[in-house]
């Protein structure tokens, strides 16, 4: 008997397309919600991106309540708590996050705090503290990478103690992605390149780590495909609305993959980096793929090799011998990375970053080895492992 | 009709073997943070007084081990005199048995969804590797190859004989103190 198992739950609606956002105020309306706030960024509302959202709802007859704009970066315990008041003040009755990943941690965790009361986040740190329900909540991602619109996790800074707190609860996934290729069409290059590297990272790492199954690979290969066709598409061509809406329907994918199978090696060496360099995620994801997908290679050969056909389409995959498939998907990486670096100079090596030090690279190699994402991946990684990747990814 | 007669029989076998690994694996976890330096190298990084348990859901055999202090852990049996700090929870006790049986790697019962880790991450990622270091030490070759993700390539015949005879010696010491007590 097989010793196979796995679990897979995606209770998200996914509303996705043109005119998306019009459907928002519907949505709201059959959760009985009727007083929302919005949850966003500065850099959001300045680029206009929040004036679709408020005129879809407003068309309906259903006023935004409050908005609060001022989500930093990495957002704080202190940041959740203020928001979390105005909510209460304001009377609100539902959260309609509109960003990036920040925002939309920053959404579930406000969440956490007008749903369960009190006024400490760091309360609800942990797994599975969660026991009911939560308020209604959207999610309208403004970048196409992140897949947070579909996980169940959240990441906030404690204020006080300077450490990062994770949240993780069915109850903070979303009652609605919103996924419209307005809200991505004004991402600057080398933004819409990372973001959509960070997406093919999920999907690879979901498809080749150790947690994979039968449902999260047809998520993850569908959102491989969709980027290896449209990204440089839509490099070329930002105002390409087809291109931009099958990036953030990858996004969106490769979120409920990675969701359901985990991720490896790539993501405990990029948050290392993140953390000690303060390079972007979704830099860090194009940096490690190859190099991570070489050390494993021996261990996902066979998925590596299937994921070809997604890569490089049907002609490719067919005229590549089987036995040279694998390295081909790591070529064709590599190659998308070329073509990144010459369109918008997104670095492929940590010195091409210029904002990494080759004396950073054991304390780099020493924080992912203790990185949860690490039990996943399918091979065992030493400190010398982790150092090779390393310097192979340092020129 | 005799398989379901003899179920009851199983299942109880099953706990009472789980619980005598439990048993066997908290004071080789003791053991091995007092002979090998490498494990120490992974101990050594939790709070002096911290908490590890493993257990099996709901309220099925456990095993705490604390650190005492440069990387030494002390078994502490199945109770502790305050809240563990860390706790990893096989949900149930078949998910136990498969991996203290050895027929699923303690990696594939996490990306199974066998176990929860309720506690920092980081820490667990680090308990494990020393608990893959103490299967691989006391474990046949062909049986640890079973339990871990990569058996160590770096470990060699003279070094496991001679470590595995030590934490079995320290294993079946303190299971006599214990009995004897």
């Amino acid at each position: 008997m097989t010793n196979k198992y796995y679990e897979f739950f995606c209770p998200v609606k996914v509303i996705a397309g043109k005119a998306a956002l019009e459907h928002i105020p519907f949505e709201l309306t059959s959760l009985a919600a009727k007083r929302p706030m919005i949850i966003t960024d500065k850099g959001v509302r300045a680029a206009g991106l929040l004036d679709p959202v408020i005129a879809a709802c407003e068309d309906s007859g259903l006023d935004i309540v409050s908005i609060y704009d001022d989500v930093p970066p990495d957002s704080s315990t202190t940041v959740v708590g203020a928001i979390a008041k105005v909510y209460r003040k304001e009377k609100c009755d539902s959260i309609i996050a509109v960003g990036g990943g920040s925002a939309i941690d920053t959404g579930k965790a406000v969440n956490i705090l007008v749903s369960e009361g009190g006024d400490d986040i760091a309360e609800y740190s942990g797994a599975g503290i969660l026991k009911k329900a939560l308020k209604p909540f959207f999610v309208v991602p403004t970048t196409a990478g992140t897949g947070s619109e579909v996980t169940s996790v959240a990441v906030i800074t404690d204020a006080k103690k300077g450490v990062k707190l994770p949240y993780s609860s069915p109850f903070l996934l979303p009652n609605a992605a919103v996924i419209d290729p307005r809200m991505t069409l004004t991402l600057p290059p080398h933004i819409t390149a990372a973001t959509a590297m960070d997406a093919l990272t999920h999907a690879t790492e979901a498809f080749t780590c150790m947690a994979k199954n039968p449902l999260s690979d047809a998520y993850a290969t569908a959102a491989v495909r969709k980027v290896s066709q449209s990204l440089l598409k839509v490099m070329d061509k930002p105002k390409d609305e087809d291109g931009r809406l099958e990036l953030a329907q990858a996004s969106t994918m490769a979120g409920i993959a990675f969701s359901n199978s985990m991720v490896g090696l790539v993501h405990s060496l990029g948050h290392a980096t993140g953390a000690i360099c303060h390079l972007p995620h979704g830099l860090c994801m194009s940096l490690y793929l190859p190099y991570v997908l070489e050390f494993n290679l021996e261990s996902i050969r066979e998925p590596l090799s299937d994921l070809l056909l997604h890569l490089e389409g049907p002609e490719v995959y067919s005229a590549t011998p089987a036995a040279r498939r694998a390295e081909a998907s790591i070529s064709s990486i590599r190659k998308l990375r070329d073509e990144l670096y010459k369109r918008c100079k997104l670095p492929r090596t940590l010195k091409e970053t210029g904002k990494v030090l080759e004396s950073q690279l054991e304390a780099i190699a020493k924080m992912a080895l203790d990185d949860g994402s690490i039990m996943f991946n399918p091979r065992e990684v030493s400190l010398e492992d982790a150092m090779t990747i390393l310097r192979r990814a340092w020129v | 009709m005799l398989s379901k007669r003899l179920q009851p029989i199983a299942f109880q076998a099953r706990r009472a073997y789980v619980d005598l690994m439990f048993q066997v694996m908290g004071r080789a976890l003791q053991a091995i943070t007092e002979v090998d330096e490498t494990a120490r190298e992974e101990t050594r990084f939790l709070p002096v007084g911290f908490l590890f348990e493993m257990q099996v859901m709901p309220a099925g055999p456990k095993l705490i081990v604390e650190h005492t202090g440069d990387g030494r852990l002390q078994y502490l049996g199945d109770e502790a005199s305050r809240p563990v700090d860390l706790s990893i929870q096989f949900k149930h006790m078949a998910h136990a048995f498969l991996v203290m049986s050895f027929q699923e790697k303690t990696a594939v019962a996490f990306a199974h969804d066998r176990m929860l880790v309720d506690g920092d991450v980081s820490l667990a990622i680090k308990m494990t590797r020393v608990l893959n270091r103490l299967e691989a030490f006391i474990l046949p070759k062909l049986v640890a190859e079973r339990a871990v993700k990569e058996y160590p390539a770096t470990l060699n015949l003279p070094n496991k004989l001679l470590n595995a005879a030590r934490i079995y010696l320290k294993v079946a010491t303190n299971l006599v103190e214990t009995v004897r007590a």
